[in-house]
């Protein structure tokens, strides 16, 4: 059948050894697509309830999207998925690269695995045949050297996706890396793959991915490819701070565009938004206490846009992916290679910590990623920490003589490097700054920026309280890659899908505010990056508009089926509520998620963008929670909801 | 749907050197066969094989071609994204990305690596969702 998905699934059962196809029903495709969909459904039903998430009755998977490898663009996303260490209910990340058509090209939709395996391997899998193989001389390496290792072993055309020291250290913040140090990072999958002794998979395969109608595919594609083209010269670098200044000092805003976004992330990557986002309120600064007035342009200018790309050597593109916002950058120091800093890890440990000092950015980018160890999260718990140090909460006795000052990155750099080998005060920090805080006690919880164990990225939600909300009600909580206010204008849903309101084009901020009517549009944003990351989109791409990126259209001419874009959101909410009753499954209190004050602006700021800013959270929730059917009180989703939705709950 | 071969197989086994993805078995000067679940119908072992022993997954009856003579992929620069679709899809490797092209134009592109390698699939061709790639040759 082309229908753009295999087909089939490979179980592994690292306990035992055996290693076995599955067939998955058409049904279950049409019902939760492929990627987080298929996962979500495997996982609530296979995982039992209570199940250690470092024990062996965790599951991990690895996951392509249904649209990757069929002639569509942006579908290079993998999606690891597993009951997570960190928050104790559902667990995934994304991660680019190239490893997503892999998984494809060996004949699978997913490989997942089971149990523990006695001594440290991995899976190998090229033409048809899989294969556990031994890898105790590659334990201890970083992710870089291990995947370099790997190619030499299995030849180039392989694809390797593997874990760094901080994985096999059981690290709660530890990712999964693949081509050199980009990670499925959130979530602490790392350490499920640590714990089941599983330091790699390596995929070698040439399979053919069929869908049902090519021509209409590459019709898409090139319609798509003229938007993401279309690249008139915009702002300098250093002028990007100058337009969140302006963003800042406006008490109105526009509706955003999201293919204004797509210009400067074609031209600079992420790093766009290194200053742009300090100056218009976006970025939190010092621990979420501080603002643009703590760490303004002047401490934020080596890190301006043309900047880091004065370093890069080459665009680096994920597969299918015609925009390219990734680069590879030289350094001095230590390292001298790395991926091209993310906004995220700038940001996280730059002015989170108060930190401008850009060669210790560009030095621990490379630390965390071949230790496949999540840059917001490790950048999160040392803002956390130099807090702690400040307040007299923890000694210079407690860390070891490091003096954790606000912006000593020499201190910050040594402390990351704790954190990866779980040395002295590292092994306290190592899983976020919630476990630490809890470690501590000294009411150090009040320094700790998380959401259900998971450190907040770099998205103020005083600034955009849908950030907020998403923190709070996700099932994988505190994620920016979902839903905000501004990503609500910028995916245009109702330009494809009935029923959802359009913004207004100029507004008051004072109108971000207000909850009415913001559970609404969260909810649209929830649903449709479940179809996203069921498909294996990239969200940089869906910020260009559903009227510009096909993937309604993709779907139906890759499978052959006729859904509308309604439909598509329906099956948006069955994977949500479904990650939702994974979570109740295993005992998680939704409410416990909910950000902390502090990041809803209780106590207000008194200077800077977001001053006198507070989020209203209670009502949101309410209606979000309402909104897809599940108990506005609880978050629990209610039995006729499930029915409705055809999930037979466990 | 896969390649089979007919009973003029003589087992000279060229056409297990060809296949990329190890589909064909045979001890040599005896019928060989092709595994369906593996092949993906690269059309190498039609290509290289002497006695006209392969069909195609339409039934069809394979042509040698003088292996110089396989056409090659060719890559048109103005159209291409550099989205890697191709270099993916290649079942042999013989696609690389190339060095950044100017400091104006950061991106990398496709070119031939191995040549030798190449057999002349035509997947890198099929799948460019923007058909910056053309078959030449042959």
């Amino acid at each position: 059948m082309n229908r753009g998905y295999m087909g089939k699934i490979l179980n592994v059962n690292l306990g035992t050894g055996a290693i076995a196809e599955e067939v998955i029903p058409d049904e279950l495709y049409e019902n939760y697509l492929a990627g987080m969909g298929l996962a979500a459904f495997l996982l609530y039903n296979r995982i039992p309830a209570g199940a250690d998430p470092l024990g062996p009755d965790n599951i991990l998977g690895f996951l392509p999207g249904l649209l990757t490898g069929t002639g569509s663009f942006f579908t290079g996303r993998w999606m690891v998925a597993g009951k997570s260490p960190l928050t104790g209910g559902w667990g995934d990340a994304n991660c680019g690269g190239q490893f997503a058509p892999a998984i494809k090209r060996c004949g699978y939709d997913g490989i997942f695995f089971k149990g523990i395996s006695p001594k440290p391997v991995y899976l190998f899998v090229r033409n048809g045949k899989a294969e556990l193989r031994d890898a105790s001389g590659l334990w201890g390496k970083d992710a870089v050297e291990t995947e370099n290792m790997l190619l030499r072993e299995s030849g180039k055309n392989a694809r390797v996706a593997c874990i760094g020291p901080a994985g096999e250290k059981l690290s709660f913040i530890s990712g999964i890396s693949t081509d050199r140090g980009r990670l499925a990072a959130r979530s602490g999958l790392g350490a499920v793959m640590g714990a089941k002794k599983l330091k790699a998979v390596v995929l070698s395969g040439a399979k053919r991915i069929p869908v049902s109608n090519p021509q209409e595919m590459k019709k898409l594609s090139k319609a798509c490819n003229k938007w993401v083209q279309f690249q008139p010269p915009f702002v300098s670098g250093p002028m990007t701070a100058k337009v969140g200044a302006l963003l800042r000092i406006m008490p109105t805003q526009m509706a955003q565009d999201g293919m204004l976004f797509k210009i400067i992330l074609r031209k600079w990557g992420t790093a766009c938004m290194n200053q742009m986002s300090i100056e218009m309120g976006d970025s939190p600064i010092k621990n979420w206490t501080g603002s643009n007035k703590d760490f303004g342009v002047e401490k934020s200018r080596a890190t301006n846009p043309d900047a880091i790309i004065e370093r890069e050597t080459i665009k680096y593109h994920c597969y299918s992916c015609p925009l390219g916002c990734g680069g590879i950058c030289t350094m001095k120091g230590e390292y001298t290679e790395t991926h091209k800093p993310e906004y995220e890890t700038v940001l996280a440990l730059g002015g989170l910590c108060m930190n401008d000092d850009v060669e210790s950015l560009f030095q621990m980018n490379e630390i965390l990623n071949r230790a496949g160890m999540d840059t917001i999260s490790a950048g999160s718990t040392v803002a956390f920490v130099i807090e702690c140090y400040e307040k007299g909460i923890i000694t210079k006795e407690d860390t070891g003589g490091l003096e954790l000052k606000w912006g000593n990155s020499v201190a910050m750099k040594e402390l990351v490097k704790k954190m990866i080998a779980r040395e002295g005060i590292g092994d306290l920090l190592a899983d976020g700054s919630k476990f630490a805080a809890e470690r501590i006690g000294r009411n150090a919880i009040q320094c700790a920026m998380h959401a259900g164990g998971q450190d907040l990225p770099m998205h103020d939600s005083r600034n955009d309280p849908g950030y907020a909300l998403h923190y709070s009600v996700e099932p994988t909580p505190g994620r920016h890659t979902i839903g905000a206010q501004l990503y609500y204008e910028m995916y245009q849903l109702w330009r494809r899908v009935k029923g959802i309101p359009k913004p207004k084009l100029f507004y008051h901020k004072n109108v971000k505010y207000d909850p009415a009517d913001k559970a609404t549009r969260a909810a649209a944003c929830s649903k449709f990056m479940n179809v996203v990351n069921g498909a294996g989109l990239c969200m940089f791409s869906a910020f260009i508009g559903v009227h510009r990126l096909p993937i309604f259209e993709w779907l139906n001419a890759a499978t052959g089926w006729n859904k509308t874009p309604n439909d598509y959101m329906e099956t948006g909410a069955r994977i949500q509520t479904l990650r939702q009753a994974f979570n109740i499954k295993h005992g998680l209190t939704p409410k416990s998620f909910v950000v902390p004050d502090r990041v809803l602006g209780r106590e207000p700021l008194v200077e800077g963008a977001n001053k006198g800013r507070s989020v209203a959270i209670e009502p949101m929730m309410r209606d979000y929670w309402r909104l897809f059917g599940w108990d506005e009180g609880t978050g629990v989703p209610k039995a006729e909801s499930m029915q409705q939705l055809g999930i037979e709950a466990k | 749907m896969s390649y089979t071969i007919t009973e003029k197989c003589n087992g000279c086994d060229a056409c297990t050197k060809f296949c990329p993805v190890d589909a064909i078995s045979g001890e040599r000067k005896q019928l060989h066969t092709i595994d369906g679940a593996l092949c993906i119908e690269c059309g190498a072992c039609g290509r290289i094989c002497p006695e006209g022993a392969m069909k195609d997954a339409g039934g069809g009856i394979c042509v040698m071609i003088k292996h110089s003579q396989w056409p090659k992929p060719v890559f048109d620069k103005k159209i291409c994204t550099s989205c890697n679709i191709c270099i993916e899809s290649c079942p042999v490797n013989c696609l690389a990305l190339s060095g950044a092209q100017s400091r104006k134009n950061p991106h990398g592109y496709p070119y031939i690596h191995n040549a030798k390698a190449c057999i002349g699939c035509g997947f890198c061709a099929r799948e460019c969702p923007v058909d910056a790639v053309a078959m030449a040759g042959g």
